[in-house]
Parts: structure tokens; C-alpha cells; sequence
């Protein structure tokens, strides 16, 4: 039971985390962007290694899409932690469970369909 | 004219935030509409900034629900195969879908859950009705307990037909992956009435799932351009607050109280779907 509630507790810890760091890069982000009015967000697609790099890193309006960036890795790295965890926990059914969800999501994030 | 929208924004969202946070609904059903209606926005941007907003329902709702362990983490692990499967189905049949078929049979689902929940209210005096776990859910350990506030009790719970709801989830993910939208309306009515599971732990286990499918679709909304950072960051920022929130309200108050809510809701979205399905 113990080690149920400490996944529990990394869980919510990881969700806040994620949360209040894309919280705080989106505020900044919309700020930067309305001080400078420099609102250079690139037309049409955009692709994952701007989001994460930006070009150049962190001009106003790379902040603010690096917040969103955060927010959607957020769920994600939680399957992650969870996975992780249950392996350490040697509890393969869940393990397992985490892991093809992510298999799955991979899968249709490759084929473009979400 | 810039900062009266981002206010407006900011409180559709913190409003729709609420709404779905307490109800284990994406929100994006009530924000869509009224972001291209009241503000103008267009549709394709309003959806963008919708799914990225569901995202952040999930995680900060998430974020209270899991550490007073009113998630059902397992339960919510396990049927996120089945919606991860269903939107992947349903995503890759996208081409081949009526919509307006689909929205309507969707529609008319959503009524029937509507009305056998308020069946259900009228014969038991709790938000579910107390069973023991089924073999599977023996099997993968699937029954919860959570102490609930407003009762100042310990509530345990099993988990009952365990298949048919994993179906049914498989079945949300498929429309979801269809339609595009978060499958918060099927699932929680699928775990309340079908498996038993009482309407507090229900709604925060839908919440948790919610993110992940929301995440990957928000992800290709991105990369398709379709996400203007003037109208999704005070929207998402909107919607943080507002489910933190309405997660925080949750506890408070009665299981029966949030199924009539729900209930009420889920008739409205119902109807909804189907006039949007017959073309009004």
C-alpha cells in the first residue's frame, strides 16, 4: 500500500510541476510578446525542435510556445514516471499497460493522425 | 481591443476549466462554441486552442485529484489502452466517417447516459451503487478507496463489468479520434453506471485520462500551424486556474449533487451534438 501512495505522490508532484513551469512560460511569453510586439511566431507548420530550441532560443514568442510545449509533455512524462515505477515495483501487467500506451501514442504521433 | 479579448478569453476559460475539471469533462465542448460565436475566433484556431486547454484541465485537476488520491490511477491506466487504441481506430478511419451520422448516433448516446444516470439518481440515495470488484478488476487490483470531505468517510469501492467499460472506452476513443473531441462524456457515465464506480472517483480518473489523448492530438494541431499564441496562452492560462480550482471544489461536495450537474450537462451537449449532426 505504501508504495502505491508514494506513486501517487510523484505523480502529482510531476502534474504540478509541468503546470506551474508552462504557467509561468506562457505568462512570461504573452508579456515578452506584447513589451516588444514582436509577435515572429513562424506561419504555418511548425515543427517539435522549434518548440523545444527555438530560432533564437527563448525570443518572445519561442517562451510562450515552449509553455505549451511543457503543458503536452506533461501528460506524457507522467506514462513515463508511472512505467518507470511500476517496473521498479515489478508489477509487469502495468508496466506493460504504460508502455503500449505510449507505443500506441508514438505510433500516432508518426502517422500524423494524433 | 487586444486586451478586452484576452480578457474575455480568460474567462470563457476559466468557466469552461471549472465546469471540467468538476465534471471530468475535457471542456472543450462549451469553450469551442463560444469562442467562435462571442469572439470571432475561427474554427480551426478556436479547436487548437481548445485541445491544448483540455491538456491543461487534465494536468491541473490531476495534479489535486491524484495526491488526495481520489484518482483511481489503475483503473485510469488501464482504460487509457482502450481510448489510446480508439483514437488511433478512429483517427486513421477519419476519410471514411459521416460526420453528421456520427455526430448524431454520438448525440443520442450521450442522452441515453444522460437519462440512465438520472434513472439511477432517483432509485439510490448515493452516486453509485456499492459492488465487488469483478475477476478482472480482483485480478489487476482495480477497486479504490478515497476519503471523501463532504461525507467525512472512507468510501471503498469495487470494480464491477470491468470488460464492458473497457469496450465502451474503446469505443469513446474511436469518436474521439473521429470527432476530435475528449471522450470525458462517455467515460464517466461508462465507469459510474456500467462498473460502479462512485461519481467523485469517476470524474477524477476521466480527468487523468483526459490529458493523454488530448496531448498527442494537441501535438498535431501545433505542427499544423493551427495554434495562435494571442488567443491558446490566455485561454490555456484561463483554464489552469479554472479546473485548479474546480478540483479543489470537487471535494466538498456531494457525489449526488455532481451526477444531477452532470446529468443536466450532458443532456444539453447531447442535444447539442445532434443538432449539430442534422446541420443547425
Amino acid at each position: 500500500m505504501e508504495r502505491v501512495h508514494f506513486l501517487e505522490i510523484i505523480v502529482s508532484r510531476l502534474l504540478r510541476t509541468g503546470v506551474l513551469a508552462s504557467g509561468f512560460l506562457m505568462v512570461a511569453g504573452l508579456g515578452l510578446l506584447w513589451a516588444t510586439g514582436d509577435a515572429s511566431c513562424p506561419a504555418g507548420v511548425m515543427s517539435v525542435s522549434w518548440m523545444l530550441f527555438g530560432d533564437p532560443f527563448l525570443e518572445p514568442s519561442h517562451v510562450l510556445f515552449l509553455g505549451f510545449f511543457i503543458l503536452i509533455a506533461t501528460p506524457l512524462l507522467r506514462i513515463v514516471a508511472s512505467a518507470t515505477a511500476h517496473i521498479v515495483e515489478r508489477d509487469i501487467v502495468f508496466a506493460l499497460l504504460n508502455v503500449s500506451v505510449l507505443l500506441i501514442l508514438a505510433v500516432s504521433f508518426v502517422l500524423g493522425v494524433g | 481591443m487586444q486586451l478586452l479579448f484576452t480578457l474575455y478569453a480568460l474567462v470563457i476559460a476559466l468557466g469552461s476549466g471549472f465546469l471540467g475539471a468538476l465534471l471530468g469533462l475535457g471542456g472543450g465542448v462549451i469553450m469551442v462554441p463560444l469562442m467562435v460565436f462571442l469572439l470571432g475566433v475561427p474554427i480551426h484556431i478556436a479547436s487548437g486552442a481548445s485541445i491544448v486547454a483540455v491538456v491543461a484541465t487534465s494536468s491541473a485537476s490531476a495534479s489535486v485529484y491524484v495526491r488526495d488520491e481520489v484518482t483511481n490511477m489503475r483503473l485510469g491506466m488501464f482504460l487509457e489502452l482502450a481510448t489510446t487504441l480508439g483514437a488511433l481506430t478512429g483517427a486513421s478511419f477519419v476519410a471514411l466517417a459521416a460526420e453528421s451520422l456520427l455526430k448524431t448516433v454520438f448525440g443520442v448516446s450521450l442522452i441515453y447516459a444522460s437519462l440512465v444516470m438520472w434513472y439511477q439518481l432517483r432509485n439510490n440515495r448515493r452516486s453509485w451503487v456499492n459492488k465487488p470488484n469483478d475477476w478482472l478488476a480482483e485480478r489487476l487490483s482495480l477497486g479504490g478507496t478515497y476519503y471523501d470531505e463532504a461525507r467525512g468517510e472512507e468510501i471503498s469501492y469495487g470494480v464491477t463489468r470491468t470488460l464492458d467499460t473497457f469496450g465502451i472506452s474503446y469505443v469513446a476513443g474511436i469518436v474521439s479520434g473521429l470527432l476530435g473531441i475528449g471522450g470525458g462524456g462517455v467515460k464517466v457515465p461508462a465507469m459510474n453506471v456500467v462498473s460502479s464506480v462512485p461519481m467523485k472517483a469517476a470524474v477524477a480518473t476521466s480527468n487523468f485520462m483526459i490529458g493523454v489523448t488530448a496531448a498527442a492530438s494537441a501535438l498535431v494541431y501545433i505542427r499544423h500551424g493551427f495554434c495562435d499564441g494571442f488567443v491558446t496562452a490566455p485561454v490555456v492560462l484561463g483554464t489552469l486556474v479554472g479546473s485548479y480550482v474546480g478540483a479543489r471544489v470537487t471535494g466538498h461536495l456531494r457525489g449526488v449533487f455532481l451526477k444531477r450537474v452532470f446529468v443536466a450537462v450532458l443532456l444539453l451537449l447531447g442535444l447539442r451534438m445532434i443538432a449539430s449532426g442534422v446541420g443547425f
